[in-house]
């Protein structure tokens, strides 16, 4: 029979945090310094396909990709899904969805998010553009989001 | 072992304290796109990728075999991670020479980087995890009590790490991918530079780099194949041993002897100071370089230090160590192993450039990490074994 251990078990918090720093590279620099323009670009591969968000190298082939393309504002909800109860982290704080959006000119989709008040507006193959933020700076968040096009 | 094991094509980045040109995945790429050019092969070439880098907080990037297999053109293939801290870009290329000689791969491609400007290795080594010891400040505060009992034990003068220090950095001016260039390095410099862990002086440390390193390894038939000589791989070792243990020595580390032996037995070197040309070895901080010849048996225990104070280990002496300028010039730490792995081979091809040891066969690659706790080896050859 093993005799029970008769000890308090201690715990204690241990909180470890400090500062990453990140080079974004040529290609999703080149990306990012486009949004702060309000202009999104992609690039294509040696097979024609146009990646948005554009990649460094192709992930089929591994080459190298630097032949820039701007894209449209608009695009095509390729699926999605719907945020009923937005945390307190999420990019909207009212409803929204997430979505994989195919902008026109595009062969791959971005993911991002729709503003469409309820989600009975929401719907694969809708037609949805950019909202852009009001000061830009650089990154993803300088799409505000994306909305429903008026038809 | 079924197959025979040799290094066709060796890239490595130029080494910076940023290179904030290239995101990470450009900076591995840089490296193995020279590799592969060096080895007259495209990506298609490539059978599986090993990568290694050292540990996940450096740079908070936990899985960069997912985050950088594209970069690596990997798709379709076999990638895997290696890890065993600071040693890694070592235990990095001995895993992919595993899967040649097992039969299992023709032509591996292994990659080892850190992108130290973007990480913070010095604060990820110093946490104080409750309830157990801390590790103080850095490596540097980890590794000055065990260089301060190597100094008493073998009554070494206090001018050997400067020695050192001074001849790694006349090196690395021969090496045209080193990070630190300092060309009016001497002995009062590094005496006059602030002591940062007594007794390891600024200048006694290496530096925090950004860079990264490849090298196609391949099979007996991979290598006929190469357009170039081939280093061919002779024997191979990893060990570790625990971090805190009691009786462990860890100014001479039983796990480095033990990894050496096995590996000169492989290698059939019975006395490595005369049947060794030319070794790269691990020394992140300077008296390192005469602590691994004792280890490694290049000197007998305590008699390390004469090997410096000699001039045998200058690179016309006759055992040169760190012809490139080592770890002492550029410390991409997760590389850094690789870089002295890579160093080995390009000696016995005889294209070590302005660093060349004249008429080097015979070469030793070593890394170590974690608290002087991982052991990854390997000896190459001009000939095939």
């Amino acid at each position: 029979m093993t005799e029970a251990i008769n000890a308090e078990t201690l715990s204690a918090t241990h909180i470890l945090e400090y500062p990453y720093t990140r080079s974004v590279g040529p290609v999703i620099g080149r990306f990012l310094a486009g949004l702060r323009d309000r202009r999104i670009e992609g690039v294509r591969t040696a097979g024609g396909r146009v990646l948005v968000p554009p990649v460094e190298y192709d992930p089929r082939t591994g080459e190298p990709l630097s032949e820039f393309v701007e894209v449209g504002q608009a695009g095509v909800v390729s699926t999605w899904a719907w945020v009923a109860a937005p945390r307190r982290n999420h990019p909207l704080d009212r409803p929204f969805a997430w979505a994989l959006i195919r902008l026109d000119g595009a062969d791959t989709a971005l993911l991002h998010t729709v503003d469409a008040g309820d989600e009975s507006k929401m719907a694969t193959g809708m037609r949805v553009r950019v909202r852009w933020r009001e000061s830009t700076a650089g990154e993803i968040h300088d799409i505000a989001c994306f909305e429903p096009e008026a038809s | 072992m079924a197959e025979r094991c040799a290094v066709i094509g060796v890239g490595q980045t130029k080494h910076a304290a940023k290179r904030g040109d290239v995101s990470m995945p450009g900076l591995v790429r840089e490296a193995a796109a020279r590799a592969l050019e060096d080895a007259g092969l495209t990506w298609r070439g490539i059978d599986a990728v090993v990568i290694g880098k050292a540990p996940d907080m450096f740079e908070g990037v936990m899985m960069p075999e997912l985050f950088l297999a594209d970069a690596l053109g990997a798709v379709g293939k076999p990638i895997m991670r290696v890890h065993t801290a600071g040693s890694v870009g070592g235990s990095t290329a001995l895993v992919a020479a595993y899967l040649v000689q097992a039969g299992v791969h023709e032509r591996v491609l292994t990659v080892a980087f850190e992108k130290q400007s973007e990480s913070n290795a010095m604060w990820a080594l110093t946490i104080s995890v409750p309830f157990q010891p801390p590790v103080v400040a850095g490596a540097g505060g980890y590794f000055a009590p065990h260089i301060r009992a190597y100094i008493r034990r073998s009554e070494a003068p206090a001018h050997v790490g400067m020695l050192v220090a001074v001849k790694d950095r006349l090196n690395a001016l021969r090496n045209p991918y080193a990070h630190l260039r300092l060309p009016d390095i001497s002995l009062e410099q590094v005496a006059a530079s602030p002591m940062l862990w007594d007794p390891i002086r600024y200048l006694e440390a290496c530096p925090s780099s950004d860079g990264a390193c490849a090298m196609v390894l391949t099979n007996g038939d991979g290598a006929k194949r190469s357009p170039g000589a081939p280093a061919w791989v002779w024997g191979t070792a990893m060990r570790s041993e625990p971090v805190i243990a009691y009786g462990r020595d860890q100014v001479n580390p039983r796990a480095g002897r033990e990894c050496a032996a096995d590996l000169y037995g492989q290698a059939g070197i019975t006395n490595p100071r005369r049947e060794i040309d030319v070794a790269a070895l691990y020394v992140p901080f300077s008296w390192y370089a005469p602590m691994w010849l004792e280890n490694l048996g290049f000197a007998e225990e305590g008699r390390g230090w004469k090997l410096v104070e000699d001039g045998v280990t200058a690179i016309d002496g006759d055992l040169p160590v760190n012809p490139s300028g080592g770890v002492l010039s550029s410390n991409p730490i997760g590389a850094s192993g690789m870089l002295r792995f890579a160093e080995a081979a390009l000696q016995v091809q005889g294209r070590a450039g302005e660093h060349q040891v004249d008429g080097a066969r015979v070469a030793l690659g070593h890394a170590y990490g974690g608290g002087s706790q991982f052991f990854a080896m390997w000896i190459v050859g001009s000939e095939k074994p």
